[in-house]
């Protein structure tokens, strides 16, 4: 005799729970993007392109040196402001064992080789007509700047135009560390 | 006897509810006040049936039955909490080559790259990656079951994009509204609503020749209603915009054929792209259980009230 009231109760407190329950939202997305900072200690990808002379080339083959990656394009104002700066950073840093590669978004070779030659860049470029680069280190502009260490991984990922000195402050830790 | 009967119907309910999240998983139903009302009064009924029958109320078989409601009782809970509390369904997507974060499984999907012929196909790979644990490809037309969690493939829209300028140069493909800027990839993630149907949308740029092109996806069948394609296959159609907002052309491309629209050049392979649907499902470990109970107590129960219908046929008089 006593078990109904306790089903009877049982049975308003579950209406109460669910009744009170507001339901599932719709469907959630999540998508991509998030900048080229978030991918902070990841192993960098790579893939096979064409350099400006034809060959092949790839971030993995400069594995061992610490890579200062920079994307481009010509038709970007900031980064066409940024080339003389990424070509004094490579010849100062070339002896001690800093890379630094130009890789070109979408453009063909002649584009960025009349840019290339135009502006006396004698570090390596890589074209990317693909753009697999670009979408894998998640840039959200151009240019994208991103240091790989010795060891593959990415040390940082900085999305905008840098200064010599800002290079150079990126650059020396990442060098002093092991 | 009827009360049995009634509570076997609860529990196949209340089974069938809780199994459907497994089955057709990701359905909104599952997350809605209705469903958690359904579950919950079936776990009342079952609860107190099993409470009764275990004395003896029903019958010596009846102690049998109350172990199989104990076992759909499992069951029951498991979908009402995955349904009450589980995450809502959740759709990953990403651009080629990247990676998106899910924090639902404390794990993130690696989206495959991909070229035209990858789009056209729709083979690209996705995989998912735990931290300290070997990547799981996400298989096609199945579902993969990650604990409380229900991970499917599906397909999206998608088209490849190659521009060039009229005298052929190539051009950089950028989304500047897009997660993934500097992606030749569309995946249509907006809607665009005519007349009485609602098509994807996306957008993308030329930065080089300051363009801006709305694209609008048409399938196989709706491209059909333009007459001039020849033959059915699946169509973009194309608004090219200068950096002042002025429209400057208009076409319809469609898959791998050249068309010049606004300066540009362009080459669409239109296919799709594969994105992950994330749903929350019942315990494994409790929906095994409950079966288990719910079989084993059904199976035995039976046996009893055989047994006693067998004992209770009066032993003809021997001669």
């Amino acid at each position: 005799m006593q078990r109904a009231p306790v089903f009877g109760g049982a049975i308003i407190l579950l209406l109460l729970v669910t009744g009170c329950y507001s339901g599932g939202g719709p469907n959630r997305t999540i998508d991509g993007g998030g900048g080229p900072a978030m991918l902070t200690g990841a192993p960098a990808v790579s893939y096979d392109i064409k350099r400006l002379d034809g060959h092949m080339d790839s971030l993995a083959r400069y594995r061992g040196s610490l890579v200062v990656m920079n994307l481009w394009a010509t038709w970007c104002p900031p980064c066409r402001a940024e080339m003389p700066d990424l070509e004094r950073l490579s010849t100062e840093f070339k002896s001690k064992g800093v890379v630094v590669l130009g890789i070109d978004q979408g453009e063909s070779a002649a584009t960025a080789a009349a840019f290339a030659r135009a502006r006396g860049v004698t570090f390596p470029v890589l074209l990317d007509e693909d753009q697999q680069y670009g979408r894998s280190y998640a840039a959200i502009g151009l240019p994208t700047t991103v240091i790989v260490g010795r060891d593959g991984h990415i040390i940082r990922g900085i999305d905008g135009e840098l200064t010599l000195a800002q290079m150079r402050a990126a650059v020396i830790p990442a060098l002093k560390a092991k | 006897m009827n009360a049995r009967i009634t509570i076997y119907v609860v529990a196949f309910v209340a089974i069938g509810l809780t199994l459907a999240q497994d089955l057709r998983p990701g359905l909104d139903f599952y997350h809605t006040w209705q469903y958690a009302a359904m579950s919950g009064i079936a776990i009342l009924l079952m609860a107190s049936y099993a409470w009764s029958a275990r004395t003896g109320a029903d019958g010596a078989s009846g102690k049998r039955v109350a172990i199989a409601m104990v076992g759909a009782l499992t069951i029951a809970v498991a979908g009402f909490l995955s349904g009450l509390i589980g995450p809502d369904t959740v759709t990953v997507s990403g651009s080629p080559g990247t990676v998106t974060p899910i924090p639902d499984l404390r794990a993130a999907a690696f989206f495959g790259q991909a070229d035209p012929a990858t789009i056209a196909h729709g083979d690209a790979v996705v995989d998912l990656r735990k931290k300290n644990s070997v990547p799981i490809v996400v298989p096609a037309g199945k579902h993969l079951y990650l604990g409380t969690s229900i991970v499917s493939l599906g397909a999206r829209p998608a088209a490849y994009i190659s521009a060039r300028d009229l005298r052929g140069n190539h051009l950089t493909v950028t989304q500047p509204t897009n997660g993934t800027f500097l992606s030749p990839v569309l995946l249509f993630p907006n809607k665009q609503p005519i007349r009485d149907k609602v098509y994807p949308l996306d957008t993308f740029a030329t930065p080089a020749l300051h363009r801006i092109a709305r694209v609008l996806y048409f399938t196989a069948d709706d491209a059909a209603t333009f007459n001039h394609l020849g033959s059915k296959q699946p169509a973009l159609v194309i608004s090219v915009n200068a950096d002042s907002g002025k429209t400057v052309g208009l076409t319809i491309a469609p898959s791998d054929r050249e068309v010049t629209v606004g300066d540009l050049r362009i080459t669409a392979t239109i296919g799709t792209y594969p994105e992950i649907s994330i749903a929350s499902a019942p315990h494994p470990l409790a929906l095994a259980i409950g079966l288990l109970m719910f079989l084993g107590g059904s199976l035995a129960a039976l046996n009893t009230a055989r047994r006693s219908q067998i004992e209770s046929v009066p032993a003809s008089p021997q001669a």
